[in-house]
C-alpha cells in the first residue's frame, strides 16, 4: 500500500514541475515588466525595475528560484499590485474564506445530493423520479452565470426592495461564524443548486445499480422494510462509489468558488489570483498557481489512494 | 528438412511491483521448448490451462517476441528478423484464435475481415477478389451473402468459421489453431473440426493443433507434445496414446477421461498436491509435487514397491536413485527412447517404454 | 464508412429513442438557423444596430407610463439635436423606421411640439405611474413621435415588429436579432473546439494506450499537468499570453484556450478503451496477417473508439458554449458582435432594474441547445455505450 502511495507521489513530482514550467513559461511570453510599468515606461525604468525583480536574471535561475521558493513554502517575495504585502501575507488571508464556502458547499452538496440520488432510485420510473431528472438535466443546462445573477437578484437585492432587510450580501466578506450566513450563504447556495443537477444524476445511476443486485432481493425476500433496505443496506454498498466520486469533485469546487468569490467579491484565492492576473501581479500569480496546482494534485493523489484502498486490482496494476 | 524448427524456446513475462515498478519476477511461461514439425503433419499441443500453449502458439509465428531460443521456418531464421523482413513468413504462417467473440474486429464486414488480409498481400488480383473472397466464405460453408453482415450477426461457430477463412485468405502453409473448438457447444466442435480436416486435406496445409482435450488430439492430430508448466514433457505419435504414454502426466491426462468400456473399472486417476506457480519456478521437474510416484515414493523409500508404467514391470535401482534425490533438483531432460517418442522424466524405464512400444 | 453507421445496432436503439429524436430535431433547427446567419440572414451590423430605445420590454410591450414619457422625450431630443447641427437624419433612423420625408422645417415644428406637451405633462405633480388621466396625453405625445417618423405598411412592419418583439437591450439593440445571431457563435464554437479537442485528444490517447511506453507516459504527463490547473486560472493565463498579440481580437485565443483544456477528457476516455482493445484478439490477428502499428492503430483501435468519440464531441460541445458565457463575462471570451455570454453579462446591470429580457431570451435560446444535446449525450450513450465507461 505504502509502495503505491510512493510511486503516485513520485508520478506527480514531475507533473509539479510541469505545471510551473507553464506558468513560468505562460507569464514570460510577455514580457512582464511592460506589462506591469505600461506603454509610458522608459528604458530606464524598465531596466530598473527588471533588476529590482530579479528578472534579468537568466531562465534557468529564475525557474529554480522559484521552483525552490515554492517547495520550502517560501512566501516572501513582494506582491507587485497589493502595495506592502507578501505573497504569503496574501496567501493566508485568502485561505480561509476560500474554505468558508468549499467547505459547506462541499459538505451539503453531497448530503442533499445523496438523499435526492436515493429518493430517486427508490421511486424508480415513478413520476418523482422523472420529475428530479428532469429537474436534474434542465438545471444542469442554465449556465452558472444565470444562476448567480438570479440568486443575487432574487436572494439579495429584491428582499431588499421588497423588505428593507438584506439578509444576504452581494458583495464583501467578514470573518466569523456570526457573519457567515450573511456573506456566504446565498454563495454556498448556488453553488449547491448548481452542483446538483450532476451529483443527483450520477448518485441516481450508482445507487439504480445496487437495486439490480441480488443481495437487495435477498434482503426483500427476507421481509426487511424498504426504509432498512434503503438506508442500511443499499446505502453502505453505494458509499464506495460516492466517496470516491466526492474526492474527485473536489477539485472542480475549488475551481468553482473561483466564480462565486469574484461576482460575491469574496476575498478567497481564486478572487486573489484573477485580480492579480489582471494587474499582472507577477510573483502572487507564479505562487498562487503553483498552489492551486499542488492542491489538485493532493486531492487526484488523494483519489487514487482511495480507489486503491477499495479496488485491489488497481493497487497490484 | 522440417517445416518448422524450435530449440530451447523461451518466453518469460516480467513481472513488476515494489516501489519504483522494478522488475521482480518473470512468469516463466514457456521454457526450453524445442520440436520439429515435418510438412502437412498436424501436431497436438494439450495441456492443462496456464501450462503455456498458447504462448507457445503465439511466440512461434511472432506475435510474441521470444526471450530466448530460435525458430527456423523453411531453414530461415525467423527469430531476429525485422517486421518488413518478416512480411514472407507471416504470408504463409497464420493464427486461428479461441475466442469467436474478441478475435474477429466487430466494425468491419466479413468481407473486410477476409479482404483486408487479401488485398494487403496481393493474393489475387483486384478484380478477382470479390470472387476469391466468396468462394472461400463458401468453402467454410457459409453463405455467400455473408460477407456483408457483421460478427455479431452469427453465432460462434460460425464466427469461429469466418476466423478460419480468415487464415487461410492469404493461402498460408502452416496455421496455429489455437484451441479452435473450445469456447464451442460439443455438437458444433466436430462440425469445425470436420471442417479443418477437410480444408488441411484440400490446401495441404500443416497445422499446430493447441488444445486441454486429449480426446479431441488423439482423434485429430499425427503427434502430440504434451505440455506442462511450460515445459514439453513427452511428445509421441497419437496413435500410440493409449498403450505408450509414459511421463505420468500424460497418464493422467489420458486416465481422467472416462473409459467407453463398461467392462473396464480402472478407478480415474485423480492428481493430488499444489501446482507450482509459473512466477519464479522452484527447479527440477515442474510436475514433481503431483507427481503420483513421488508421492507413492517419497514416505515409503526404496523398499516400496513401485509402480511405473507399465504398471507392473519391476523397476531397476538406477530408476530409483534418480527418483529420490532428483526430481525436486534438477528438471529431468527429454530423452528419445524410441524414434519419436521423448519423455521427460527420472522414473521412465527405457526397457518399459520400448517394450510398450513393440507391443 | 456512413453506410456502416447507418446499419449499426446501436444507431437503431438510438432512433427508437423518442426523446432522442426530437433532440436531434431540435439541434437541427437550431443548426438550420446558425447555418441560415453564417450565410448572411443577420449580419454582425444587424446586432448592433439601434433599434428603439434602451430596456424597451417585449411582445406585449407593457411600459409603466413614466417609461413612455422618457422614451419619447429621448427620442425627440435626439431627432431635435440632429436637425439643429445639420447632421444626417439618418443617424436617428431605427432600423426600418426612417424620418418622414417632411422639409426640415415641418419636422423641426413637429418636435418642438413634441417636446412642449413632453414639458407639460412632466410638469404634472405626483407619481405618473399611478395617475390615469395622465394616460391620453401620453398617447397624444407618442402620436407626434410617430408623425416624425415614416409609418410602416406590409413586410417592413412584420420585419420591425419582429426585431421588437422581445425587447431591446440598454443600447437600443434587438434582443431577438441578437439571441439569433448568438445562435450561429455558439455553434461556430462548439463545433470547432469540440471536433479539434476530440479529434486532438482521441488520437493522443489512442496512441498513448496502444504504442505504450514513452509516448504513454508523455501523454499522461502532459494531461495531468493540464488537468491540475483549475479550468478558469487556466483559461486566463492563455488569454494573458494572447494579449498584445495581433490575433488577440479574433476568436483565435478563445479556440486554442478552449482546446487547450478541453482534449483532456477525449483523451482519458480513448486512451481507457484504447487499452482495452489492444489486448484483444483481432489487434493479434491483424499483426499476424503482417499490418503495421500505425495502420492497426488507425484500421483497428481508433474506429472502435468512434462511439466514445461521438459521446465526448457531444458533452464538449456543451463545455464550450457553458465556458464562452463564463469566459466572456470574465472579459476574456468574445468581445464584438453578440454572443450569449455577451448577452448574458451585459444583463446583468438591467436585472437590478427587474428588466429580465435579455437574461430571458439569452438563457431560454441557450437552455434550449444544451437541454437538446444533454438529452442526446444521454441517448448517445444509451445506445453506444451501455456500460458508461
Amino acid at each position: 500500500m505504502w509502495a503505491y502511495i510512493f510511486r503516485r507521489l513520485i508520478y506527480n513530482v514531475p507533473v509539479f514541475l510541469g505545471i510551473l514550467l507553464f506558468v513560468f513559461a505562460a507569464l514570460r511570453v510577455n514580457d512582464p515588466v511592460w506589462m506591469y510599468l505600461g506603454k509610458g515606461a522608459t528604458q530606464e525604468q524598465y531596466e530598473t525595475k527588471k533588476k529590482e525583480f530579479g528578472l534579468d536574471r537568466s531562465y534557468p535561475v529564475q525557474y529554480f528560484e522559484l521552483l525552490g521558493d515554492v517547495v520550502t513554502l517560501n512566501f516572501d517575495q513582494k506582491s507587485w499590485g497589493q502595495e506592502g504585502l507578501t505573497v504569503g501575507e496574501l496567501l493566508g488571508s485568502s485561505i480561509k474564506p476560500s474554505l468558508a464556502i468549499t467547505v459547506p458547499a462541499l459538505f451539503l452538496t453531497s448530503i442533499i445530493s445523496i438523499c435526492v440520488g436515493l429518493i430517486s432510485s427508490f421511486f424508480r420510473g415513478g413520476k418523482v423520479d422523472k420529475t428530479l431528472v428532469i429537474l436534474a438535466v434542465l438545471g444542469m443546462s442554465i449556465s452558472f452565470l444565470v444562476y448567480i445573477i438570479l440568486g443575487q437578484y432574487f436572494g439579495a437585492y429584491k428582499i431588499l426592495k421588497e423588505t428593507g432587510a438584506s439578509p444576504f450580501a452581494i458583495s464583501g466578506y467578514e470573518p466569523g461564524i456570526g457573519n457567515w450566513a450573511h456573506y456566504c450563504l446565498l454563495p454556498v447556495m448556488i453553488s449547491v443548486i448548481v452542483a446538483m443537477g450532476y451529483d443527483t444524476r450520477f448518485y441516481r445511476a450508482v445507487m439504480v445499480e445496487e437495486t439490480t443486485r441480488d443481495y437487495i432481493v435477498t434482503a426483500q425476500a427476507k421481509g426487511a422494510s424498504r426504509r432498512k433496505i434503503l438506508f442500511v443496506h443499499m446505502l453502505k454498498n453505494a458509499m464506495i462509489p460516492i466517496i470516491t466520486r466526492i474526492m474527485i469533485t473536489l477539485p472542480f469546487l475549488i475551481a468553482g468558488s473561483i466564480l462565486l468569490e469574484m461576482y460575491f467579491t469574496i476575498p478567497g484565492m481564486g478572487r486573489t489570483l484573477i485580480t492579480a492576473i489582471n494587474d499582472k501581479d507577477f510573483p502572487v500569480i507564479q505562487v498562487f498557481t503553483a498552489m492551486f496546482a499542488a492542491l489538485f494534485i493532493l486531492s487526484n493523489i488523494l483519489t487514487d489512494v482511495l480507489y486503491a484502498l477499495v479496488d485491489p486490482r488497481v493497487r497490484l496494476s | 528438412m522440417a517445416l518448422i524448427e524450435v530449440r530451447d524456446l523461451d518466453k518469460h513475462f516480467p513481472v513488476r511491483g515494489g516501489f519504483l515498478n522494478r522488475v521482480v519476477g518473470h512468469v516463466h511461461a514457456v521454457n526450453q521448448v524445442s520440436f520439429d514439425i515435418k510438412r502437412g503433419e498436424i501436431l497436438g499441443v494439450v495441456g492443462e490451462s496456464g501450462c503455456g500453449k498458447s504462448t507457445l502458439g503465439k511466440t512461434m509465428i511472432r506475435l510474441l517476441e521470444p526471450t530466448r531460443g530460435s525458430m527456423r521456418y523453411e531453414g530461415q531464421d525467423i527469430t531476429e528478423l525485422s517486421h518488413a523482413e518478416l512480411m514472407p513468413f507471416r504470408r504463409k504462417a497464420q493464427i486461428i484464435f479461441q475466442d469467436p467473440y474478441s478475435s474477429l474486429n466487430p466494425r468491419q464486414t466479413v468481407r473486410e475481415i477476409i479482404g483486408e488480409a487479401v488485398r494487403f498481400h496481393r493474393i489475387v488480383p483486384r478484380d478477382q477478389e470479390e470472387g476469391y473472397i466468396i468462394d472461400l466464405i463458401q468453402k467454410v460453408g457459409l453463405r455467400a451473402d455473408a460477407r456483408e453482415k457483421f460478427p455479431h450477426e452469427f453465432s460462434g461457430g460460425q464466427r469461429q468459421r469466418i476466423g478460419i477463412a480468415r487464415a487461410l485468405s492469404v493461402k498460408p502453409d502452416f496455421i496455429v489453431a489455437d484451441e479452435p473448438v473450445s469456447a464451442l457447444d460439443v455438437s458444433i466442435q466436430a462440425q469445425v473440426l470436420n471442417l479443418l480436416m477437410d480444408l488441411k486435406d484440400e490446401f495441404g496445409l500443416t497445422l499446430m493443433f493447441i488444445s486441454h482435450d486429449l480426446k479431441v488430439i488423439e482423434h485429430f492430430c499425427d503427434r502430440v507434445l504434451v505440455m506442462y508448466l511450460g515445459h514439453v514433457v513427452e511428445e509421441m505419435n497419437c496413435i500410440d496414446l493409449q498403450d505408450s504414454a509414459s511421463h505420468p502426466y500424460t497418464q493422467a491426462l489420458l486416465g481422467a477421461n472416462p473409459i467407453n468400456d463398461p467392462s473396464d473399472r480402472r478407478p480415474l486417476t485423480v492428481l493430488e498436491g499444489d501446482v507450482p506457480s509459473p512466477f519464479d519456478m522452484p527447479p527440477g521437474c515442474p510436475f514433481a509435487g503431483r507427481c503420483p510416484h513421488q508421492i507413492e515414493l517419497v514416505p515409503m523409500r526404496a523398499d516400496a514397491h513401485i509402480g511405473i508404467a507399465p504398471l507392473d514391470a519391476g523397476p531397476s535401482i538406477q530408476a530409483i536413485r534418480r527418483f529420490l534425490g532428483q526430481c525436486m533438483q534438477e528438471m529431468p531432460p527429454l530423452e528419445t527412447y524410441v524414434e519419436g517418442h521423448r519423455v521427460a522424466c527420472y522414473a521412465v524405464d527405457a526397457e518399459a517404454v520400448g517394450a510398450a512400444a513393440s507391443r | 464508412m456512413i453506410k456502416k453507421f447507418l446499419r449499426s445496432r446501436g444507431l437503431r436503439k438510438l432512433l427508437s429513442n423518442r426523446l432522442a429524436i426530437a433532440a436531434l430535431g431540435v439541434i437541427g433547427l437550431y443548426t438550420g438557423i446558425g447555418f441560415a446567419v453564417f450565410l448572411g440572414a443577420i449580419t454582425e451590423k444587424d446586432t448592433e444596430a439601434r433599434v428603439w430605445t434602451d430596456s424597451y420590454p417585449g411582445y406585449p410591450h407593457h411600459q409603466t407610463a413614466e417609461k413612455r414619457l422618457d422614451n419619447c422625450e429621448v427620442i425627440l431630443s435626439r431627432v431635435m439635436r440632429v436637425l439643429e447641427t445639420e447632421g444626417e437624419l439618418s443617424e436617428v433612423a431605427f432600423a426600418e423606421r426612417s424620418v418622414s420625408d417632411a422639409s426640415i422645417e415641418e419636422l423641426t415644428q413637429k418636435v418642438q411640439a413634441g417636446l412642449a406637451l413632453y414639458e407639460e405633462i412632466a410638469d404634472t405633480v405626483g407619481s405618473l405611474n399611478d395617475n390615469p388621466e395622465v394616460l391620453p396625453r401620453i398617447e397624444q405625445l407618442e402620436g407626434f413621435v410617430d408623425d416624425v417618423y415614416t409609418p410602416l405598411t406590409g413586410w417592413s412592419s412584420l420585419v420591425y415588429d419582429f426585431r421588437l418583439f422581445f425587447g431591446t437591450d440598454r443600447q437600443g439593440r434587438s434582443i431577438l436579432i441578437r439571441g439569433i445571431y448568438s445562435i450561429k457563435v455558439a455553434i461556430q464554437v462548439g463545433v470547432v473546439v469540440a471536433l479539434i479537442a476530440v479529434l486532438f485528444g482521441s488520437v493522443l490517447g489512442a496512441a498513448a494506450a496502444f504504442f505504450g511506453g514513452w509516448v504513454d507516459h508523455l501523454v499522461i504527463w502532459l494531461y495531468s499537468t493540464f488537468s491540475s490547473i483549475p479550468h478558469l486560472v487556466l483559461l486566463t493565463l492563455l488569454a494573458f499570453m494572447f494579449l498584445g498579440h495581433p490575433l488577440e481580437t479574433t476568436l483565435i485565443p478563445l479556440y486554442v484556450a478552449f482546446c487547450l483544456t478541453f482534449w483532456i477528457g477525449p483523451c482519458r476516455v480513448i486512451r481507457g478503451e484504447a487499452l482495452k482493445i489492444k489486448e484483444l484478439e483481432y489487434v493479434q490477428a491483424a499483426t499476424a496477417v503482417g499490418f503495421g502499428r500505425f495502420t492497426i492503430l488507425w484500421k483497428h483501435i481508433l474506429p472502435n473508439t468512434s462511439h466514445l468519440m461521438f459521446i465526448n464531441f457531444s458533452l464538449l460541445f456543451i463545455g464550450a458554449i457553458k465556458s464562452e458565457v463564463i469566459l466572456t463575462f470574465l472579459g476574456l471570451g468574445i468581445k464584438d458582435g453578440a454572443s450569449w455570454g455577451i448577452m448574458i453579462s451585459q444583463s446583468q446591470a438591467e436585472v437590478l432594474n427587474g428588466f429580465f429580457w435579455q437574461i430571458g431570451v439569452a438563457t431560454a435560446l441557450m437552455v434550449g441547445l444544451v437541454l437538446a444535446f444533454n438529452i442526446l449525450t444521454d441517448a448517445l450513450q444509451d445506445a453506444f455505450d451501455p456500460k458508461h465507461v
